[in-house]
Parts: structure tokens; sequence; C-alpha cells
């Protein structure tokens, strides 16, 4: 089910109403209710790959038992490691199964070898990446003792199952969101009142702006080679808004909703694109994933704290982790590796936990060392993102070439979509505006004027939004 | 609670008001707006007496040199060719140019267009401002949509849904009377160039038996005493299954065929001529039909 659909405008109320009228008065069945609430939004998409959940659900409850009961160092380890391997097992068939037999059989037929591989037709469950890291989260803070582990079935499942966040985030720490199915909900107006803000706000992200700048990105990466370097350069900051407002988009709506029913989950984008350095675009990207590589892969593996060379190499590891997590595709790997290149000379020099702030906050403008800065940063991440968003390797390096060829031929090119490139612009300077003008808050409805706002953006919302072909989130595909 | 669902009503009574408000003023500025597309041009003009009127898809649009035409037949010539344009749509266009102006001679281009009976997205697009407003677009479309209740009862539906032709941009363009890039009053609009290399085209292997638009197209021109002409355009030599075009003249008798003879170089691509091929084409087309009609 779709967050920008009709079934989920109809499915949403429903459970709203469900929840804290009919079920409000007993926390089992509330947790039930989410439960089964979650499974049926899952299974809207595919009931089949209900099982994976449930199966997935079962292993790391079971396993968080056993952890209780066992106290020799040893046999904890083989739990976590069973975890571990089921979990990461189901992730790695369905989503590297082919590309792993494809660059085996490659390597082998390079070194002289030809031999005959078979891919299979597997379809990617939507949001395993997503539920695999949450389930795995448990299992770790099970073993390392710091969560208690639970022995609430129903309310286990309703941590890993929790429909808002179920398949595109954010991937919650089982310390944050376990221990709220524990304690009874009590409705809170203003809590609510701001669910629907960042739903709005969100689904604003995903319909006007993602949708606008897709059809946009969709033209212009398709037929890169017929483009002049500006529109090749306006297709590069398109793709960055859509991936963008496509992915906040989504995190906005999942917060939200989550807030609709009384549960708090944590921020998943902070203004990345007024980052001053590529770590603290990473300090406001995806801050769920960025946070669990760092707590469950970086830092166990040594984090800063060992020599220089390992240093390197524990940068290496999450960034090309996080690239890989992402698709099983070269060009995720080289936009994993990119972006640790960026990201050394600023760990070299200590220079990586240099803006910890809010940029220029309390000011209007940024100064213009701060303009320069954000400005380097955002160029430096949309470079990287034409290596996310190009189907090859190849295409993404040609696509680049052309970009730096400086030839501006045709002036504003008119696309096959009857516009011309430079047209999204408008809209996308307005919305940067906004953003900057909230970049303090989650959303941009507060203050005095969040009524003209309000209107504002359902006016945006109405006119500006992309209704005639509705797309799925970028993120599913993850 | 209370308080929470007073909000959202009133968010949501909000939102209905917003889209009856944005609805309204779509409407109107599209019925008030200098015609942008061809549609609004034949349904902004009344009383007008054409000689000549050119009907099909981009293979009108791109071919038919009007002025060319007007001057060498010294009549009024209008081409009303739209990109993707089938049948269909120019039934429609036929119905609502002939419900307020008289014509003599309509020139209709049949090539795989024969193979449907449905309007295309384009011409539904296009007609949607006008589907409250004007009976012929409502009683002709009505019958293809399968959402014409929802498109008639929700406010701001059509519009949203068809945003690409009829969304904000086209609205915004409307207010402030931007001329669009083709006349629609003329009609005209050449291809540029040589698209290399000319990708194979590939015409059906089979044909329909028959079409009943173009049928009821005949019927109107007959009743209302219209000549109707139809011809197939050129195609480059790399096409596939040409067999398709003799057995369309066994389905239309009397279609002229000027499917061949036209150099490569006069190409776009393989189905649509450059400015160049037009100009020639056109001169042809007068040529062949001058004695005859």
């Amino acid at each position: 089910m779709l967050f920008n659909s009709i079934d989920f405008a109809i499915f949403l109320p429903i459970i709203f109403v469900l929840y804290w009228f009919v079920t409000n008065k007993n926390l089992k069945l509330q947790n039930f209710l989410i439960v089964s609430a979650s499974y049926l939004f899952y299974g809207w998409w595919d009931w089949r790959f209900l099982s994976l959940i449930l199966f997935s659900t079962i292993v790391d409850y079971s396993i968080g038992i056993l952890l209780s009961k066992e106290n020799k160092k040893k046999n904890r380890l083989i739990l976590l490691w069973v975890s571990i391997l089921i979990n990461l097992g189901f992730l790695g068939f369905f989503k590297y199964y082919n590309f792993f037999l494809d660059n085996f059989s490659t390597a082998f037929t390079f070194f002289g070898a030809d031999i005959k591989t078979d891919s299979l037709n597997i379809i990617l469950p939507v949001g395993i990446s997503f539920y695999t890291f949450q389930t795995l989260s448990y299992t770790i803070d099970v073993y390392k003792r710091k969560l208690e582990p639970t022995k609430d079935f129903i309310a286990f499942s309703a941590f890993v199952s929790f429909f808002p966040q179920l398949v595109a985030g954010p991937i919650e720490k089982a310390t944050n969101l376990l221990p709220q199915f524990y304690k009874k909900r009590t409705f809170e107006s203003e809590k609510a009142i701001d669910g629907i803000h960042l739903i709005l706000w969100g689904l604003f992200k995903k319909i006007v702006i993602a949708d606008s700048c897709a059809i946009y990105v969709n033209e212009i990466f398709s037929n890169y080679e017929s483009m002049n370097s500006l529109s090749l350069l306006l297709g590069a900051i398109y793709f960055a808004f859509q991936i963008y407002g496509d992915f906040s988009g989504y995190s906005d709506i999942a917060i939200g909703t989550s807030k609709l029913f009384g549960i708090d989950l944590m921020r998943n984008f902070a203004f990345p694109y007024f980052s001053r350095d590529i770590a603290e675009f990473w300090r406001r990207w995806h801050i769920s994933l960025s946070t669990w590589f760092r707590d469950y892969l970086y830092i166990p593996l040594g984090g800063s704290k060992v020599s220089k060379l390992l240093s390197f190499r524990n940068i290496f590891i999450i960034f090309i982790v996080s690239g890989f997590w992402h698709g099983a595709n070269w060009t995720f790997i080289i936009w994993g590796c990119l972006n640790a290149i960026y990201f050394i000379p600023l760990f070299l020099t200590k220079r990586n936990r240099n803006n910890l702030n809010i940029v220029s906050q309390g000011k209007i403008f940024p100064s213009f060392h701060e303009l320069i800065s954000m400005l380097t940063t955002f160029v430096l991440v949309s470079i990287g993102w034409i290596f996310f968003r190009a189907d090859a390797i190849s295409i993404a390096i040609n696509y680049i070439k052309k970009l730096f060829s400086f030839n501006f031929d045709n002036g504003l090119q008119y696309l096959s979509i009857e516009r011309y490139a430079p047209e999204l612009m408008l809209l996308i300077s307005c919305f940067i505006l906004v953003e900057w003008h909230s970049r303090a808050q989650e959303h941009p409805f507060f203050g005095t004027w969040r009524n003209f706002k309000l209107i504002s953006a359902l006016v945006g919302l109405i006119t500006l939004g992309v209704y005639s072909n509705v797309t799925d989130f970028i993120y599913f595909q993850f | 609670m209370a308080h929470f669902t007073k909000y959202l009503i009133s968010i949501l009574i909000g939102t209905l008001c917003l889209l009856y408000v944005c609805d309204f003023i779509y409407t109107q500025v599209y019925l008030h707006s200098n015609p942008r597309n061809k549609l609004q041009y034949i349904l902004n003009t009344t009383g007008e007496h054409f000689d000549t009127v050119f009907m099909g898809s981009s293979r009108v649009a791109n071919h038919v040199d009007t002025k060319l035409f007007d001057s060498k037949s010294n009549s009024k010539t209008i081409n009303l060719g739209v990109e993707g344009a089938g049948l269909n749509d120019n039934l429609l266009q036929l119905k609502l140019l002939i419900s307020n102006n008289t014509i003599s001679k309509v020139f209709l281009q049949i090539d795989t267009n024969f193979e449907s009976d449905t309007p295309s997205n384009i011409a539904i697009s296009e007609a949607m401002p006008f589907l409250n407003q004007n009976k012929i677009i409502n009683n002709h479309i009505k019958t293809y949509l399968n959402n014409s209740t929802k498109l008639e009862c929700i406010p701001f539906y059509r519009y949203a849904i068809n945003d690409p032709k009829i969304g904000f941009r086209e609205m915004f363009f409307s207010v402030f009377n931007k001329k669009p890039k083709t006349d629609p009053s003329i009609g005209f609009t050449p291809k540029l160039g040589n698209r290399r290399p000319l990708i194979q085209y590939k015409l059906p292997k089979a044909i329909k038996n028959k079409n009943s638009v173009l049928e009821e197209i005949i019927h109107i021109c007959l009743k209302n005493k219209i000549r109707l002409i139809t011809y197939i355009s050129p195609y480059c030599s790399k096409i596939e299954n040409r067999d398709y075009i003799a057995k369309l003249k066994t389905k239309i008798p009397n279609l002229i065929d000027l499917s061949k003879g036209y150099d490569d170089t006069l190409f776009f691509n393989c189905g649509h001529l450059n400015n160049e091929g037009a100009k020639i084409f056109t001169n042809n087309l007068y040529d062949v039909t001058k004695n005859k009609y």
C-alpha cells in the first residue's frame, strides 16, 4: 500500500478510529491491532512475503528469549550469529543472489573458465533491508545486554512490523521503539496535529517536488547523449531533489503517521542540503541508517579509536556497505566509495565534527563562507548521485564527462516532455527558500504564519502535484 | 480528541473548498483565454467557412504546409493534425467544427490509426475543461471513460489526472496569453533536420476488419455535403510490412497512396518528413488532388 494512494487514505482513518476508540482500553489488543494493520498494509503489496516477516519475527523473538537464559559467552555468541546469518541470509538471497552469481560468472570467464549460470527470477520483498536491520538491532542490543529481551510476542511483532516505517524506515533501534509498545498510549492532540502537519509536508515533498523532478530526470538521464552541459547539470540537480523529496517525504509521512498513534520515531532527515561538509551531510541524510552503521558496524570495528590505517579501512567499510545496502549494483558501491573519498580528508584533518550546529542559526542569510561550503558539498553530493541514478558505471562516467565538456549548444533545451529543461528550477528555488526558513524545525508549519503556510501547501499539493503518473517511493526498491 | 477532530475537519473542509475554487478558476481560464491548442481553437471559432481542413496525427501536423497549400489552392485551409491523435479524435474535431462552421473539403490522413477507434489521451486531456460545458464533448467522450462520474463530480479531479496537458503550467500560460509553439489557426509544425540513422518502422501485419469511427466520419461528411479525401502520408524506405498499405487500400478504396517516392534525406525520422520534405509533399498532394476533387 502506498502512502500516496486512495487505499491508504481509507486504511489510515479506519485503523485510527479502531485504535483510539475500540482497542484503547486494552494495551495488548491495541498492539494486536497494530500488528494486524501492519500485516494487512504489507500484504496489500504481496501477501506471500508476510511469511518472511513472521519468520524473522519468530527467530529474533526466540533468540532474544534464549539469550536471556544463556550466560555462557560462547553460547551467546553462537545465538547472535544464528540470528545474523538467518536475517542476512534472507537479505542476501533475495537481494544479492543474482548479483554475486553474475559477478562470479564474469570473473571465471575473465580467467578463461566458462561456467554456465542460471540467474533466478527473484522478486525483492519490499522493505526487507529495513526490517532486517531493525530486528538485528534488537538481537545485538540484547546480546550486548543493552536491552532486556521481551516476552511479549505481540509487542515484539508490532516493533518489527509497525506499518508506518515497515517498508522504508526510519530504521528504528529496539531501544527506542520497542519500549513504546509496552506502555499505554494516551492521545495527545498537539502531537497528532503535528503528525498531520508532517504527513502534509511529506506528501508535498513526494507529490510536488520528487514526482515533478522525476519527469525531468527520466527524460534527461534517458537521453543524456543528446543533452548539453546545462541540461545535464539540471538533470543532476533535479535528481538530488527527487531523491531527497521522495525519501525524506516518505520519512515525514511515516513519522507523522506514527504520531497519530502516539508513537515517536526518530528523525531521518535534517535538511541535508544545507550541510557545510560531507561529514555533516551524513549526519543529516538517512540518519537512521547512518546511526545503525555507526553503532553496529563502525564502532564494533574500532571506529576512529584505532590506528590511522584501520580507521581508513573502517571508513571505507561503512561507506561501501552503505552503498551495497542500497542495491546489488556496482554503481551503488562506487557511490559509497566516492563518499568515503570525500570524507577521508575531513577525517585526516580532524574537521569531520566541525559543523554540529544548525547553519546560520538565528540569522536570515548565510555568510559567504557558509554559502560556498554548502554549495561545494551539494556539488560533491550531486556527483555521487549521478552514480546512484545511472544504470551502469559507464553511463555515469559518460554523463559526468559530457557535463564537464561545457558544451552549451542549443542553450536552454526544449525536452520531449514539452518543457524547457530549466523551468523546474523555479519550483526548486521556492522549495529551498521554504526549507531554509524552517531549517531549525521539523516542518514549515510553525509560527504566526502557520495557517497561511498550510493553505499554501494545500494549494501547492492540489495544483502542482503530479497525479497523472503515481509512482512508487524510490527507497521501496532497497 | 475534540480539538484534533475539529482541526482535522477544518483541514478537510478547507481542502474541499480549495478544490472547488481551483476547478472554477481553471475552467474559467480555459473557457475565456486565447486558444493554445487546436481543440480550443475549434471551440472558439464560429461562423467561419473553411475550404480545406486537414485532419490526422503528427503525420499531418508535420507534413502539410498550410500556408503553401493555401497559396497554391487559393482557398482557406487549416491543418488540424495533432501529435498522437487517432481517428476518434478527428471525429470529435469534425463534430465540433461543423457545429458552428461550414467546410467544403476534409483531407483525412489514414495509416495505422485505422487500427484504433478510441480517443487518445491527448484528446481526452484537452477536452477535460469543457466536459461540463460542451454537450458535444460530453456526449462524445463520456462513452469511452470509465471514470466519468469521478471526472464530473470530484472537483479538480479532471485537471489533476491530466496535469501534463491542462495542469498548472498550461493554465498559467493561458492566463498570460502566452503564444503556443504552434499557432493553432495555421497548425503546421515542421520537423527540422534528420535523425540519423533512420530506425526501421514496423507497420502492423494484420489489419482490422473495419473502423466504426471512420464510417461515422464518412457518414457525417455525406450528411453535411463535405467532400472527404483520404490519403496516406510517406514513410521512409526502412519500412517493414509494407503490404499493410495494400490491405488498407482494400478497406478504403479511394485512399490516395502517397506512402512511397520520397528520398530518405527528406525524413526527420521514418514516419515524419522534415521541413523540406513537407514542402515537397504539400506540393505533391496539391498536384495529385487538384483536378480530381
